[in-house]
């Protein structure tokens, strides 16, 4: 049983160097180099393209960031307006304090 | 190594000229390789070209030119997995599937042009590409890098960065399922054959 198993391994090895053999190492065409170096330019056309797309997008996006920045920003803060005077505040916490006091009826 | 390290080098560099150099080096191998992994000699160009291309947008990223052929063949393997991946082989290939070169042998035969040792290779072929559909395609590659390319268990490692206790637990079952598919080929040959003889 070893021996066939053997043999068989055998003839698979054999096999194997014959399909070596069976396929030769081809050469490539006389286009081979012309044809490798268009895809490299291509992929390289290809890959500027994209970068300078997405440099423009960026601008853009830059550019309409700072428009809604200038519109929005002064909107936003807008100084606040105190028609109170600093006494008139103190005055109504104040009452409100004694309100709540009242309420819980410690002075009573 | 087919070309010296200071050409690697430069090519790294960014020198086309030295590029064009290193492919032209090692283009009637790595070819060669892509046929036997791929098995159709009409897309063998296309998919080498793609290996060069990979190199050329990838050479940069290559630590040292020492391990320039790993890294190649690695570039190999992964193109041709890519393509088998693609491709999908059929079970049963009708004739608008038909590789060109067996198209060709297919007339040839028809019009009885073709010479018996290219009949005996055309066989040797269709045999092997039968017994590695038994495996899936990374173990397809694998297998024939080892049997059919002669890459040494080292080179394997280098090229799948992977231990060598793995690829051979890997490469003996890959090598187990085609053995088997051999055994039972032959088996077939051999029932057919001794029917033939008893009529």
């Amino acid at each position: 049983m070893d021996r066939m198993n053997e043999n068989i391994e055998t003839q698979l090895d054999g096999l194997f160097a014959e399909y070596r053999s069976a396929c030769p190492d081809p050469d490539g065409g006389v286009n081979f180099m012309p044809s490798l170096w268009q895809k490299i330019e291509a992929r390289r056309n290809e890959s500027v393209s994209v970068f300078r797309r997405l440099a423009q997008a960026c601008v853009l996006a830059t550019a309409a960031l700072t428009l809604a920045m200038v519109i929005l920003i002064p909107r936003i803060q807008t100084e606040p307006v105190y028609t109170a005077t600093y006494v008139d505040v103190l005055d109504a916490a104040h009452s409100l304090d004694s309100a709540q006091l009242m309420d819980s009826g410690d002075l009573q | 190594m087919l070309v010296e390290f200071e050409l690697i080098e430069r090519a790294r560099g960014g020198d086309d000229g030295a590029f064009s150099q290193v492919v032209q080096a090692y283009r009637k191998r790595i070819l060669g390789t892509i046929a036997r992994l791929i098995g159709r000699p009409e897309d063998v160009e296309d998919v080498g070209q793609e290996v060069f291309l990979r190199l050329y947008y990838s050479l940069e990223q290559l630590r040292t030119a020492e391990v320039f052929e790993p890294w190649l063949y690695r570039l190999t393997v992964n193109a041709a997995y890519d393509y088998l991946r693609r491709q999908k082989r059929r079970q049963e290939s009708r004739m608008s599937d038909l590789s060109e070169q067996q198209v060709m042998m297919a007339d040839a035969a028809a019009g009885g042009k073709q010479n018996a040792e290219e009949q005996r290779r055309g066989k040797v072929r269709e045999q092997v590409e039968a017994l590695l559909e038994h495996v899936s395609e990374e173990d397809r590659i694998l297998l024939t890098l080892k049997e059919v390319e002669g890459l040494s268990l080292k080179e394997l490692e280098k090229i799948y960065r992977v231990n060598e206790n793995a690829l051979k637990v890997r490469l003996f079952r890959a090598r187990q399922r085609v053995l088997k598919a051999y055994e039972a080929g032959e088996s077939a040959r051999e029932g057919v054959r001794d029917s033939k003889d008893t009529a």
